[in-house]
């Protein structure tokens, strides 16, 4: 049980006292740009004029994203040095989290994360896993909010120490792939660290980027700024993520996303895999010794692969403890190799999103590669052929893009207006997945569908699949996949008093509503055919609602129910 | 056109019109849920209700006026026009630039104009739009219960477009570890969806 209680947090307290003592400023609070990746975290303000990274005391506008517990006092990569690069792998650090924020331990990627050198465990039974640092030989758990709210405080307190003012609004970037339920986990660490928060998904904060630039040039050149569409790719750590956006007169309409949990991590452990065959045997047990050679072996890689993108072969040479070492010349071809796989799904997903944003390689204006993976030649050269282009968007520089986004985003937000316009922008944003409910046995049903401008309000009508039910089970996923279990559950609720009618008859309308501030309700009503008032009052339900764990409920309620609360989508009469 | 000519013959007119092939599939309908209380020509007793009580919230203040009226752009406004206008409008009232205290009601504003641009910007909506605006029916073409029909997707299934060639069953299958060779109904539509276009252009 002790493994799903959440730790006591203790490091929002310290923080807050930081700033809320210093005497507010008169001017509007601008909302600071944070970016937190798989491995690296930034943080950015529109300083008056422009976009500025902050950098903390040695000088670093990007900071790694892990934490290091020592003596149980947690300390991130903002303020923390770590001697060496080594004791990153000691155990004591925690890193990647974003891959394992909002998941359960059924999900492919966290039993990925198992090879990272710390501790993950998993009993495949649909909780959180079980997350710990090594501190002084004993196992600290933690929860990736926890973690993701260690580096915010950080960058809050690095931030109101420079900007000397309090700050609490702040516009975070989210990879498009995640859940809603991933999105209540993200904002229960913004609340641990004291912001509220405005999430915006990676692509579409550079595709605002892009638009300020391409507004800055349209008023350069007296001209009108007529549309471009641009396909933005940004691939980093732990994700990997596509957007296609309509651009013109300062306004970045998104046409569609397409995200994915694929990334440079999925790079490194393949290439570890491959370079020592037999590591995960070697590795299964953790010891401090295995810890030790899992974290020279990840080093070696990490750093062999970034050298391929500027080198054609590198030579790999690290000793891993017990006298066993591994010498090998790695190529380009083999990286490219071993990891066809993702840039397969790289393609694929890029593919995807133009096709859903129904746009024609001929239309498009430009191709914004961005995140950690853009060096690689690879990545350069898929999109450069999915494209047709001979170059892509220079303009933009990769590690600061989604966050200068977010930052231009929070400015825009704060209401402050620029005397040379430079912030008439505005981001419209689309929905990244599929919300429905599951009808028609096992089907999911979308609502609203994938790619839907936001806000946005949706409804469907639907009917009994029993004589005289009274009742039916709402059941709201999000996703895209046929199968309704395949998708985030989200939550659940079941209308009653729906008036005796045969099967088929009664009308039952679920409405789906996102606000300007991504909130999604959820409202459903039943009626007879022809009636004037519905025959209960709707029912109103904020989604989502349900926590960690209830993967199975749902299954669990048909189990019971079968189909005596079931719904079916209403077909034509004829 | 297929369809038999009714001021509804749009996304989701298949429950009451049946023997009309749909011209748009359901994940056409724009931002339809706005839904015109006053509508002057409900279509079909049945389909008001619903629309009504849900919308309640949304419809208070709806003034009736035309696509082109709310995105300030002529009947014979170009596609050029319209996005600019749309663009333009969504400056002034997306809720994000929005004063204080007036996020709801530009919430709405906004996905009225959103409607009336995902009509206009596409040739076949604005066809249909025009139609029904010559009768004096646009008020009732946002107002339109959606259906879903299985057996007219399922139909549609086997249409291909430009890019499907591309996304063939097997690496749609890679790009998704767990998920079926299928695609997901989402996809299925849009495919249905452009197909349609291609059909009609």
């Amino acid at each position: 049980m002790q493994i799903m209680a959440e730790p006591i947090y203790t490091v929002a307290s310290d923080s807050e006292t930081t700033g809320e003592d210093r005497t507010t400023s008169t001017f509007p609070e601008i909302a600071v740009g944070i970016d937190i990746g798989t491995s690296q975290c930034s943080i950015a303000v529109w300083n008056g004029s422009l976009v500025e990274l902050l950098k903390n005391t040695r000088d670093q506008k990007i900071m790694r994203s892990y934490v290091t517990f020592k003596d149980d006092t947690p300390s991130g990569g903002v303020s923390n040095e770590l001697s060496h690069e080594y004791d990153m792998l000691s155990g004591a650090a925690i890193f990647n989290m974003k891959r394992l924020i909002g998941r359960v331990d059924t999900d492919p990627v966290v039993h990925a994360c198992k090879s990272l050198p710390f501790l993950v465990q998993t009993l495949d039974i649909g909780v959180r896993p079980f997350v710990a640092a090594l501190v002084n030989n004993v196992w600290r758990s933690t929860t990736p909010e926890e973690v993701l709210a260690i580096f915010m405080v950080e960058l809050k307190m690095m931030a109101e120490y420079q900007l000397k003012r309090p700050i609490r609004n702040v516009v975070l970037t989210i990879p498009v792939s995640f859940s809603r339920f991933q999105l209540t986990r993200v904002e229960r660490a913004c609340a641990m660290a004291g912001f509220q928060v405005r999430l915006m998904p990676e692509p579409t904060a550079v595709a605002l980027l892009y638009a300020q630039q391409q507004q800055q040039a349209a008023h350069d050149s007296m001209g009108s700024g007529s549309e471009k569409i641009a396909l933005i790719f940004n691939m980093g750590a732990g994700y990997c993520d596509a957007a296609v956006s309509a651009i013109g007169g300062g306004v970045s309409q998104i046409r569609a996303l397409a995200g994915s949990p694929i990334g440079g991590e999925d790079l490194l452990q393949n290439t570890m895999k491959y370079l020592l065959p037999n590591s995960e045997s070697i590795f299964s047990h953790r010891g401090i010794d295995e810890i030790r050679r899992m974290g020279l072996l990840r080093v070696a890689t990490q750093d062999a692969i970034h050298k391929l993108s500027f080198q054609s072969s590198v030579e790999i040479n690290v000793s891993l403890g017990n006298g066993s070492k591994l010498c090998k010349v790695l190529s380009r071809e083999e990286f490219e190799m071993v990891n066809s796989k993702v840039f397969e799904k790289c393609e694929n997903l890029v593919k995807q999103c133009l096709h859903d944003a129904r746009v024609g390689i001929e239309d498009l204006s430009d191709v914004v590669v961005v995140g950690g993976c853009s060096y690689i030649p690879k990545i350069r050269k898929l999109l450069m052929e999915i494209s047709k282009k001979k170059a892509l968007y220079e303009g933009i520089d990769p590690l600061e893009a989604a966050v200068s986004g977010a930052a231009l985003e929070g400015a825009i937000a704060s209401g402050i207006g620029d005397p040379f316009g430079s912030l008439d922008l505005l981001s419209i944003q689309a929905t990244p997945l599929a919300i429905g409910i599951r009808a028609d046995g096992n089907s999911f049903i979308p609502i609203i569908p994938k790619n839907t401008t936001m806000p946005a309000r949706k409804e469907l009508v639907f009917t009994t699949v029993q004589d005289n039910q009274s009742e039916a089970l709402i059941v709201v996923y999000e996703g895209e996949e046929t199968r309704a279990e395949e998708n985030h559950l989200l939550g659940y609720f079941k209308i009653i008093g729906i008036p005796p009618a045969p099967k088929g008859v009664p009308e039952i309308t679920i409405c789906m509503d996102i606000d300007s501030s991504n909130m999604l309700r959820v409202l459903a009503g039943a009626a007879l055919p022809g009636a004037q008032h519905p025959a209960t009052p709707y029912m109103e339900v904020k989604m989502p609602t349900v926590d960690d764990g209830h993967g199975w409920c749902a299954e669990a309620l048909h189990g019971k129910y079968g189909a005596t609360m079931e719904l079916v989508t209403l077909r034509k009469k004829s | 056109m297929r369809s038999c000519g009714l001021a509804l013959s749009g996304t989701d007119s298949r429950c009451y019109f049946p023997a009309t092939p749909p011209i748009f599939s359901p994940r056409r309908a724009s931002n339809s849920q706005v839904s015109f209380l006053k509508s002057p020509r409900p279509p079909s007793a049945c389909v008001r209700v619903k629309a009504a009580f849900i919308n309640d919230a949304v419809v208070s203040d709806a003034v009736e006026v035309s696509f082109y009226e709310l995105l300030g752009v002529p009947e014979s406004g170009s596609m050029l026009e319209i996005k600019q206008a749309y663009k333009q409008m969504a400056l002034k009232y997306h809720p994000d630039v929005s004063p204080p205290g007036r996020i709801e009601e530009y919430t709405r504003k906004f996905i009225k104009l959103q409607e009336a641009y995902e009509t206009l910007s596409d040739p076949n909506m604005r066809a249909l739009y025009d139609r029904d605006l010559a009768r004096g029916l646009q008020f009732a073409f946002s107002s339109r219960k959606r259906c879903y029909d299985h057996e007219e997707m399922e139909e549609k299934s086997g249409w291909r477009n430009r890019w499907q060639d591309q996304l063939s069953g097997l690496k749609r299958r890679s790009m998704n570890r767990d998920s079926k060779a299928n695609m997901s109904w989402g996809a299925r539509m849009r495919r249905e969806r452009d197909e349609i276009h291609k059909e009609d252009a």
